[in-house]
Parts: C-alpha cells; structure tokens; sequence
C-alpha cells in the first residue's frame, strides 16, 4: 500500500497530448508507411521479373508450336498410277502406303511446282505429312489434292524473325506462297536432327514416367520415415544424428545424387543406362530427404491433445497414428512432397549422369528403355547449332511450365481437400 | 486398516473419525481401483511419494491440492498415460478390480478403454460428432452392426446430457459445438466404450460457471455407473461434486476422507490451511 503511494508520488503524469508524444506517433506512422511501400516495392519487383520472363518465353516458344509452309499441289491418280482409297484402309493401310512410295511421289510433285532444286526448299521429313494425311482422309489418294508442308529449316527461321541473307531471299521470293501453320509434329514426336521435325511428346512421356517412379518411392518411404522418426522413435543420440544426416541430404547439390545413382544403379545394379527407371530412382533418393523433413514437420504440428484423447479412450500406437495423425498431418506432408517434386521435374544434371543425355527419337514405351526428359530436353535443344532449335528450346520450356502448374494445382486440389475444418 | 478397507455397511463419518493417520482408504462400497506406495519419477525428479489410495465405485473422488502437486500425474498412473511420457518411472502397486495393471500382461490399449479419461482442455478429434463418439467402440469392436453403433451414440449422448442438443446434427464438426458440449462430448466419447472407472483432469477449469455446473451435474447422475475421479483445483466444486476427497501437497498425499470430512474439519493443519484459502 505505502510502495504505492510514495511510486506514484515520484513518477510526474505521463502527458499523452505533448509535443513529445505526438512527435513519436509521427515517427511511428512514418515507420509503418516505409515498411509498407518497401514490402509494396519487393512484391512489384518480383512480379516484374516473373512478367518479363513469362513474356520473352511465350513471346519466343509460341513461335516453336508453328510451322512455315509452301502448299504442295499432288496429283495422286497420275502419280499413283490409280491406287484405290480402300487400301489405306483399315489394318493393311501402313504397309500399303510404304509400298506406294509417298516421298518420292512427294519430291516428283515438289519439283514440278518449285523446279529442280525445289526440295531444298522444304524440310527433310516433311513428306511424312502426307503419309499422316492419307492415313486419316484415305480419299485423297482418288483426287488432286493440294497440302501445306513444312518448308526447311533456315527458310522457317528467317519467315519468322531474321534468318540468313540467302534464306531471307527465298523469303521474298516466295512470299506470297509462304503461310503459317500450326505445328503438330512438336507435341508428337519425339528428338530429331530436324528442327522441323523434331517434337516434345518423347521427352514429356519420359518426364511423367520418371516422376512416377520417384512419386510411388519417395513418396511412401519419406512419409513412413517421418511417422516413425516422430511417433515411434526414441529421442537419443543415434536418432538425433539420423535427423542431422536427413537434413544435410535435403542440402546436398542434385549432381551428387547422379554419381550416387551411377555408382549403385548402374554399376552395382546393373540396371539400363538412360532409362526412366534409373531417373526415377535417382530423383527418389533426392527427394525424400525433403519429404520427410516436410512430414516430420507436419506431424510434429498436430496437436498432441489429439493423440492423448486417441490413446486416452484405447486406441494402440499405430491407430492413433495412422487414423488421426496421418489425416490431420497430410496437408502439410503434401505441401512438402510438391515441392520436392517440382525440384525433381526441373532436375538436369543428376539425369545427365545416370545417361540421360542421348538422343532418343522414340518415346519409351516402358521404365527400362532409354528415355529422355523435359529439362534434358531442353538442355541437349538449347546446345544445338541449327537455329531452329531456340524456339523449340523456349516453347519445350513452355510445355515443362505447363507441366509444372498442372501438378501443382492437383496438388493444392489434394491439399484443400484433405484440410481439416477446426 | 484392512478392516476399514472392507468396510461397506459402516456410515461414512464413524469410518473416517476412526482412522488418525492420513488414510489409505475412504473405502464405501465395492474398491474398483487401489494404489499402494506409488512413486513417480520425472528422470530424477520425484513427483509422487508413497500414495495411497482406493477408488470406490459408488463414490465421486476428487484430487485437490495447490498446482503442480502432482495430482494430474498421480490421475495419469491409473490408466497409465504417464506410459507416453518417455522419462515418467512409476514403481508401487495400482489394481483394477485386483489385477496390477502395470504387470507385464495387462494390455494398455484395453486398460484405457477401461479406465477412460476426460482431459483439461477439451479435446475432441476434428471429425462428425458421430464419428467422434463411434471411434471408440469401432476400434475395440463393441459394435457388430450399424444400428447397434447407432444405439451406442445416441445412449452415449443421453449419459452426456448432449443428445437433446446435438441429435439433429450429428454430422456437424465435433470442434464446432461451445466448450462445454465439447467437453460433454468428449465424456460421451469415453462412455461410449463402457468404461468401468472415469478419470477427469480439471474438466471445468476451459469452461464458463453455466457449462460448469452442467458437468457437475453430469457428474452426479454418472456417480455409481462408473467409478469416478476428478482433478479439481477448485475446492467448491470438490465439495459439490465428490463424496471423498484427496488433498495432495508437494507430491505427497496429505489426507484421504470423506469430502465432508475434509471441508468441515480436516485432521491435517496443512489441509486445514488450504481450505481456508491461506496458501494454494
Ligand atoms: N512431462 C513432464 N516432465 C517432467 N516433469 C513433469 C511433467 N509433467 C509434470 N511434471 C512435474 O511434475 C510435478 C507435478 O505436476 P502435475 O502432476 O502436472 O501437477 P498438478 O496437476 O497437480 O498441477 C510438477 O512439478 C511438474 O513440473
Ligand atoms: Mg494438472
């Protein structure tokens, strides 16, 4: 009572109104307005990166899913000689087609319309266009028919921005006959020599096969892993070490998972050079660390209220475990399991050690043939000589965008699904 | 001692005078639980020293003594949660209906389900109301058909006092009902696996006077169903709820009684002391 009085007797009156006072109330606003138009500042600058590499990658890749072409009229019952539209037809159709001769059909018709020199003019492989437009509309082979073929490469390039001085000369020579298509061979095919040619469909397939691998083994092994170092393990010295070793390995640069992967896959395994299966795996061993430092945070959120009310009405262990620490920490796991994925989808250099740098001109077909993947794609594309290749690089990039976005929106899809109303 | 221990017909005051030392037994009615000698160690830290106690099937025990006495960990040992706390060493003797339920064959999953407990905070798991009372008696298998669960939820309810306010919506959120119902809730959770013995960690101390006194209420009306011991750090709420009374100080168990006993005229000065609010 007496410390009171005599404290409040020493201490003057706080005057809320003086100079003072509001000189620190001006002080504090200033404060908060900078740390607003700082953070303001931050996110424009962000944005503005992300909008001018969005913009200088469409900008450019749209450009890899078009073609230049030069109509090519053909006079099938004179070339052919009068072949029938039912033999292209059902199941006999390819082989007949083979024993037609379309190519040379195609470069007869080529060099009546464009002159002896006529078939530089246009892509290598561009008589297979043909071959595909008589397998779907049999028809044709009955009639003359006029079809838009890819020009070469150099001519494309120039048709489109700035090529070579005697491929711009074409370009004007031919300008009026010159149109733009869209380019179906990019998300068919696979690599080839051609840039014309070449397509992204063997690189894209080898990606989701390879990101399968990795999801069904990281996946269950990193969240297992986590459960039990959690809510199983004893917390000592050993297990303490375990924790240290996982978190180094979630920081150890992807290049040393592709010499582990070549050591033990390869070398000791004996399994193929260049397939998925090996990606997989290799990407797995780098992802898991991520997954199960993710999960163990995850679990380590749900509140332990829960598990005592579990254990407390005679649920064992593992069905506290998996009925209520599973369901509620499966948000969070997923969070971590997407981004470790999306860091295994872009990876490049591990898979270039494990083989993953071949030309591969045919999607695989399963998890031990030789494949390729979209980053790989990418880098062997964006290596090439031919400047038909640059676009094709930022549109490939294009498609790995896509990709990614798409598995990080079923991935959010998953999370808000599994998030529990509290 | 013993003699007190089987006692069942004498009155409950000519037992208690009796005895002169802090008693081991209030013992009315058939025991459901004794303790003898228990201590508990946190690593080397003593939390319990040499308690015991009986609990009585017919009687509400209530555990009271100033924070951090021990009387949640004391509460913890007898359905053995303490079980989960890695560094907890429990030594002594504790029975359920005469069988030591820390020897090497007792089934704790089983022995929880027996001795159920309600927690301080309430605690019910995010998912249906429904689905939190049917967790317990779906996973010890209490039910063989969906009408038998059925049954059990809505008697389980009926006990609680919750069935009345919950029964049109028993597929809302467990976590969306007001504190108290939760709490009414999660009793109904532990009632729902036919529990012999309930064990109550300060129930009311999250709740407001209203939703109180509705869990006291409860408590009377579960009083000779089940074997009932609630932690209570608030000393009206011991008088008005149980028929014995435990005070715990420092670990040790001061004085054991009838609740009556205990609040008019305590044996032990320290009892004495606490109850008229001079320390605690
Ligand atoms: N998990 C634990 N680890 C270590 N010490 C604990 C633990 N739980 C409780 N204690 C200690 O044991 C003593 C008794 O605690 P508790 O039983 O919670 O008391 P009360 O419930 O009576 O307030 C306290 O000193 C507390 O610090
Ligand atoms: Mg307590």
């Amino acid at each position: 009572m007496n410390s009171t009085a005599t404290f409040a007797e020493e201490r003057n009156p706080t005057d809320w109104q003086g100079d003072v006072m509001q000189k620190r109330i001006r002080k504090r606003y200033a404060a908060e307005r900078r740390f607003k138009a700082l953070g303001l500042g931050a996110i424009i600058l962000s944005a503005g990166f992300l909008a001018f590499l969005l913009i200088v990658m469409v900008g450019n890749g749209l450009r890899g899913f078009t073609q230049t072409e030069l109509p090519v009229e053909i006079d099938f019952p004179a070339m052919t000689g009068g072949a029938a539209a039912s033999q292209f037809e059902g199941a006999n159709g390819q082989a007949n087609l083979r024993t037609l001769g379309v190519q040379d059909i195609v470069n007869a018709s080529v060099q009546i319309q464009y002159g002896e020199k006529g078939t530089e003019l246009f892509s290598a492989g561009g008589w297979q266009a043909v071959s595909a437009a008589i397998l779907t509309d049999p028809k044709i082979v009955e009639t003359k028919t006029t079809l838009y073929l890819p020009v070469e490469a150099e001519i494309d390039v120039a048709y489109k921005s700035d090529g070579s001085a005697s491929a711009e000369q074409k370009v004007t020579e031919l300008d009026d006959k010159l149109s733009t298509g869209f380019n179906k061979n990019f998300l068919f095919n696979s690599d080839a020599t051609d840039p014309m040619q070449v397509g992204i469909w063997g690189a894209l397939k080898g990606s989701l096969i390879t990101m399968f691998i990795t999801l069904i083994i990281a996946f269950p092994i990193g969240v297992l892993s986590a459960l039990y170092l959690e809510e199983y393990a004893p917390k000592n010295r050993f297990t303490d070490l375990i924790e240290v070793s996982i978190n180094n390995l979630a920081a150890v640069p992807s290049i040393i998972f592709g010499l582990l992967g070549l050591a033990v896959f390869l070398n000791l395994f004996g399994l193929p050079r260049s397939a998925a299966l090996v990606g997989g795996l290799t990407l797995a061993l780098m992802t898991m660390p991520v997954i199960v430092i993710s999960g163990r945070n995850a679990v380590k959120a749900v509140p332990p209220s829960i598990r005592e009310a579990a254990l407390g009405i005679g649920a064992s262990q593992m069905q506290v475990v998996f009925h209520h620490v599973l369901p509620l920490a499966l948000p969070g796991i997923l969070t971590g399991t997407i981004i470790g994925m999306a860091r295994a989808l872009g990876e490049t250099a591990p898979l270039l050690m494990i083989g993953m740098r071949a030309f591969i001109a045919t999607p695989p077909s399963g998890i031990v043939e030789p494949a390729t993947v979209l980053p790989v794609q990418i880098f062997l594309w964006s290596d090439e000589v031919n400047r038909g290749f640059v676009e094709k690089t930022s549109a490939a990039i294009i498609v790995l965008l896509l990709f990614l976005l798409t598995m990080n929106a079923l991935a959010i899809y998953l999370r808000n699904r599994f998030e529990t109303r509290w | 001692m013993t003699e007190l221990l089987d006692s069942t017909s004498s009155s409950e005051s000519s037992t208690m005078t009796e005895s002169s030392a802090p008693a081991i037994s209030a013992g009315d009615g058939p025991l459901k639980m004794t303790t003898r000698n228990v201590d508990v160690f946190y690593g080397d830290k003593q939390a319990i020293n040499d308690v015991s106690i009986d609990v009585t099937m017919d009687n509400v025990t209530a555990f009271i003594g100033p924070s951090g006495c021990g009387k949640s960990t004391f509460l913890r040992c007898l359905n053995r949660m303490n079980d989960t706390i890695p560094i907890a060493k429990v030594t002594g003797d504790i029975t359920l209906e005469g069988e030591d339920i820390y020897a090497p064959k007792m089934d704790v999953v089983q022995l929880r389900a027996r001795v159920g407990m309600v927690f301080q905070k309430p605690n019910p798991f995010p998912k249906s109301i429904y689905d939190n009372i049917a967790y317990g008696p779906r996973i010890h298998g209490l039910a063989s058909t969906k009408e038998d669960l059925d049954n059990i939820v809505e008697t389980s309810l009926q006990r609680a006092g919750l069935w009345g306010e919950v029964q049109d919506r028993l597929q809302d959120s467990g976590t969306a009902l007001s504190g108290g119902q939760q709490q009414r809730l999660c009793i109904a959770r532990a009632i729902a696996v036919d529990p012999e013995v309930i064990l109550m960690d300060e129930p009311c101390s999250a709740l407001d006077p209203i939703a109180t006194a509705k869990i006291e209420e409860l408590i009377h009306e579960l009083r000779g169903k089940y074997a009932i011991v609630i932690v209570t750090h608030n000393m009206q709420q011991a008088a008005r709820v149980s028929q014995r009374t435990a005070f715990f100080h420092l670990g040790t168990l001061v004085e054991y009684g009838v609740t009556s006993d205990i609040f008019t005229n305590p044996t032990e000065e320290k009892t004495r002391d606490y109850i008229t609010g001079r320390y605690g």
